[in-house]
C-alpha cells in the first residue's frame, strides 16, 4: 500500500502539467461553446503520450494521470477514448484516434463524433466499430462544452462488430475514463471558483468568508477527493466493480461542482464570456453519458451482489 | 503508487480473523448487540484485550521497546478494521490504542509512561476522555473546568458531559483550565475515575448503552505528578489528539458490513430487483469505499512521518456523508427490521450512525476547517 506517485510517476505528472499548462491561456474573448483543443492534440501525438498506457513500464495509472491533467486544460481534446478506454479495453487492436463512443442508441448524441476517425459501439452483447472518417456527420450546434454530433442509423449500419473484445472491459475502462476526465474539468471548475470567492467582494467582505460558501465549496472537495482516489484506484486494480464505483462517485461529484461553482459565480457564471462554462458544461455533458448516477450505481450493486452486469 | 496490501498485512488480517473466530462467543451478537459502549462489551474486552496482547495483537504499531511489535501504521488501520467490522469487542480500549498510547509516549512524563504503558499493554484498563463540557461543544476551547495551583496540588472543580465509557473507564485524560483565556491556559490531567470528588450520571441516549456520561470534578485535588504535559500547553496536546482520533475509527468497515446484510435480507424477500434500491445500495457501497481509501491516504502520511493536515477533516467528512447514505438505506428499505430492533447488526449499524457527525467535532467543525485549510478561504471576521 503505497499512496505516493514514484518518482518517474511524478517526473511524468510534471511533464504533462508543463506541456498541457501552455494551453491553458483563455483568449481574449470566448464566444464558443467550447474552444477546440487542436494545439494541445497535436503537442500530445508530437509527445507520444496517446500511447502512454502501452509505453513499456506504464499502464492504466500513467493514463489516469493524463486524462486528467489533459482533463483540466480550457480547451476540449478526446483524450479518454484514445488514451485510456482503446489501450486497456482492446490492447490487440489498432484503432485509428480521435475515438468517439457510444452506446447503440440511434438519434443521440455522441461526444467528439465530428472529427473522429473511429467510432466504438457499446451494442449490449456486442462492440462494434465504424470508420466515421469517411461518413458525413451532422455537428450538433450544443452548449455542452464538446463538440457533438448525432448517431444516426446510417452510421450504425456502416458498423461491424469488432471480434473477441469483451463488452465488460469496454464498459469498465469507458468508466475509469468517464470518472477520470470529471475530475479533471470538476478540479479547474473549483479551482477557478474558490479563487473567485476570494476576490469576489459584497457587504464588504469577500464572499469566501461566509460558512454557507465555504462549506459547500468544502463538500465539493470532499466528493471531489472520494471520486478522484477511486479512479485512481480503479485504474490500479483494474477491477470493474471499482470503476464502476468510480464513475458513480464522479457523476455525484460533478453534479454538484456544477451546480456550486455556477451558484458562487451568480450572474457572472451564466454569461459566455467567463470561462466556467468551459469546465462546468463538460459536467454537465458527462452527469448523463453511459446511463448516469443511477446506471452507475446499479452496475455497482450488480458487480458488488450479483453475478455481474446484463447486456 | 500500489493499492495492494503486502503478503505481510494479508497475513496479519488473516491472524486477527483467526483470534476472533477462536475468541468471540457464539452468541456475540444477541449479548454485545454490537455496542462498543455496553456493559457486557466492556467487561468482555477486559478479557479478549489481554489475548490480544498475548498474541501480539492489542498494540502492534507500537515501538518495540515500548512493548510494541514496531510494525507499521497500516496493521494499526487493518486491526481497526477487523475490530470495527467485528462489533467492536475491544470496548474503549480502541482508544487505548488510537490515541492515549501514541500521546503518552509524546508528552507523558518517564514516570507517567511507566505506569500507564503497562496498564494499557495488559489489555485491562479503559480510558475515557474528558473534554466535552455543557458550554464547551465544538467550541472546545471555551471550557470552564478549573484546576487551581495549591502548592504541590490542584484542586479541580467543573463538569464534562457526552464522555464515552466514563461509567466503567479507569482512568480520565481531562482538560481543564490552570488560566489564561480560550486557548491560552488549558492543561491535561490524568484522573482516576474512582478518586474522591469525581461523580459520573449515565446519560440515556439513542448510540448505545454507556455511550454519553456526565462527569462531575467536585473539589478534586490531583497531585501536580498527576498533570499531563506542561502546565498551560493542553492546547498542542488536544490538537495532537484530535488528529489522532478523526482518522482513528474505521467506522465504514462495520457499515459495510451492515449494507452487505441489508441487502442479502433484501434478496431473500426478492426486494434486491428494484432498480432504486438497487441505486440506492451501491452508492452507498461507492461512498463507503471511498471513505476507506481516502483514509487509507491519510494513514500513508502517518507512516510515512508527515504532518497531519486538512486530508484529516477530509475523511472525517467523507465518513459522515457514507454512514448516512447506509442510514438511510436501511430505513428506507428495512424499516420493519430496524423498528422492531430484532436484527442485532440493522440495529446497531443505525444506531452509530446517530454520532458520526458529532463525535470528534462536529461534522460543520470538519467543513470549516477543509474550507480555511485545505482551500485557503479566508477567516469569518
Amino acid at each position: 500500500m503505497d499512496f505516493d506517485l514514484s518518482s518517474d510517476q511524478s517526473v511524468l505528472a510534471e511533464a504533462i502539467d508543463n506541456l498541457v499548462g501552455r494551453h491553458h491561456t483563455l483568449p481574449s474573448v470566448i464566444a464558443a461553446h467550447y474552444l477546440p483543443g487542436d494545439g494541445l492534440d497535436s503537442d500530445l501525438a508530437q509527445a507520444g503520450f496517446f500511447d502512454i498506457a502501452r509505453s513499456e513500464g506504464m499502464s492504466a495509472l500513467e493514463a489516469v494521470l493524463l486524462v486528467e491533467r489533459v482533463a483540466r486544460a480550457p480547451v476540449a481534446v478526446e483524450i479518454g477514448a484514445s488514451a485510456l478506454v482503446v489501450p486497456l479495453a482492446l490492447p490487440d487492436h489498432e484503432i485509428s484516434r480521435p475515438v468517439a463512443l457510444a452506446d447503440a442508441r440511434a438519434g443521440s448524441p455522441v461526444r467528439f463524433l465530428p472529427g473522429a476517425s473511429s467510432l466504438l459501439v457499446d451494442a449490449g452483447s456486442e462492440i462494434r466499430i465504424a470508420d466515421v472518417s469517411r461518413l458525413n456527420i451532422e455537428p450538433i450546434s450544443s452548449t455542452f462544452a464538446y463538440p457533438f454530433g448525432t448517431l444516426t442509423s446510417a452510421i450504425l449500419d456502416a458498423s461491424e462488430p469488432l471480434g473477441d473484445v469483451s463488452v465488460e472491459l469496454l464498459r469498465q475502462w469507458r468508466r475509469v475514463a468517464l470518472a477520470t476526465e470529471i475530475c479533471g474539468a470538476g478540479k479547474s471548475a473549483l479551482d477557478l471558483t474558490v479563487q473567485y470567492v476570494k476576490d469576489r467582494r459584497q457587504f464588504g467582505r469577500p464572499i469566501g468568508e461566509f460558512q454557507s460558501v465555504q462549506h459547500r465549496l468544502a463538500e465539493c472537495t470532499m466528493l471531489l477527493a472520494s471520486a478522484r482516489m477511486m479512479a485512481l484506484r480503479a485504474a490500479l486494480t483494474g477491477n470493474s466493480l471499482d470503476a464502476a464505483e468510480a464513475a458513480s462517485l464522479a457523476q455525484e461529484a460533478g453534479t454538484r461542482i456544477h451546480h456550486e461553482t455556477h451558484q458562487f459565480h451568480g450572474a457572472m457564471g451564466i454569461t459566455m464570456e467567463y470561462p466556467l462554462h468551459l469546465w462546468t458544461y463538460r459536467l454537465k455533458a458527462l452527469q448523463g453519458e453511459m446511463g448516469g448516477l443511477v446506471a452507475q450505481t446499479g452496475a455497482v450493486a450488480a458487480l458488488r451482489w450479483d453475478d455481474g452486469e446484463q447486456p | 503508487m500500489d493499492f495492494n496490501w503486502t503478503r505481510e498485512h494479508d497475513a496479519f488480517r488473516a491472524r486477527l480473523r483467526d483470534v476472533l473466530k477462536r475468541h468471540l462467543p457464539d452468541d456475540w451478537a444477541e449479548q454485545s448487540r454490537y455496542d462498543t459502549s455496553s456493559e457486557y462489551t466492556s467487561k468482555f474486552s477486559r478479557k479478549f484485550c489481554p489475548i490480544l496482547a498475548q498474541e501480539g495483537l492489542l498494540i502492534p504499531h507500537w515501538p518495540k521497546e515500548l512493548g510494541g511489535e514496531g510494525l507499521d501504521g497500516f496493521h494499526h488501520w487493518i486491526l481497526g478494521e477487523e475490530m470495527v467490522a467485528a462489533g467492536e469487542p475491544r470496548s474503549y480500549q480502541y482508544m487505548s490504542v488510537n490515541w492515549v498510547g501514541p500521546t503518552m509516549m509524546r508528552y507523558g512524563t518517564k514516570a507517567q509512561q511507566e505506569e500507564f504503558i503497562p496498564k494499557i499493554k495488559s489489555g485491562n484498563f479503559i480510558w475515557c476522555q474528558g473534554f466535552s463540557e455543557p458550554d464547551a461543544g465544538s467550541d472546545l476551547a471555551a471550557l470552564r473546568t478549573r484546576a487551581e495551583r495549591r502548592g504541590d496540588r490542584y484542586l479541580i472543580n467543573g463538569s464534562k458531559i457526552w464522555t464515552s465509557g466514563a461509567s466503567f473507564a479507569d482512568h480520565c485524560l481531562m482538560l481543564a483550565r490552570t488560566g489564561g483565556e480560550r486557548r491560552e491556559g488549558i492543561t491535561v490531567f490524568l484522573v482516576p475515575m474512582k478518586h474522591p470528588g469525581v461523580e459520573v450520571r449515565v446519560i440515556p441516549n439513542y448510540i448505545g448503552e454507556r455511550t454519553v456520561h456526565e462527569v462531575f470534578f467536585t473539589e478534586v485535588e490531583v497531585p501536580a505528578e498527576w498533570r499531563f504535559g506542561d502546565e498551560s500547553n493542553g492546547w498542542e496536546i488536544v490538537t495532537y489528539i484530535l488528529h489522532q482520533e478523526r482518522v482513528g475509527i474505521p467506522r465504514y468497515a462495520f457499515s459495510m458490513r451492515v449494507l452487505d446484510h441489508a441487502v442479502e435480507l433484501l434478496k431473500k424477500r426478492g426486494a434486491f430487483s428494484d432498480s432504486a434500491v438497487r441505486a440506492r445500495a451501491g452508492h452507498a457501497r461507492a461512498a463507503c469505499e471511498a471513505t476507506r481509501y481516502l483514509a487509507l491516504d491519510v494513514i500513508n502520511d502517518r507512516v510515512k512521518g508527515r504532518p497531519p493536515s486538512a486530508k484529516t477533516s477530509i475523511v472525517r467528512y467523507s465518513q459522515v456523508r457514507s454512514d448516512r447514505l447506509v442510514a438511510d438505506f436501511l430505513a428506507d428499505y428495512l424499516a420493519d427490521e430496524l423498528v422492531s430492533g430484532q436484527d442485532r447488526m440493522i440495529a446497531s449499524g443505525y444506531k452509530r450512525t446517530g454520532s458520526v457527525g458529532i463525535a470528534s467535532g462536529a461534522a460543520e467543525v470538519q467543513l470549516d476547517l477543509i474550507a480555511r485549510n485545505h482551500l485557503d478561504l479566508p477567516r469569518r471576521r
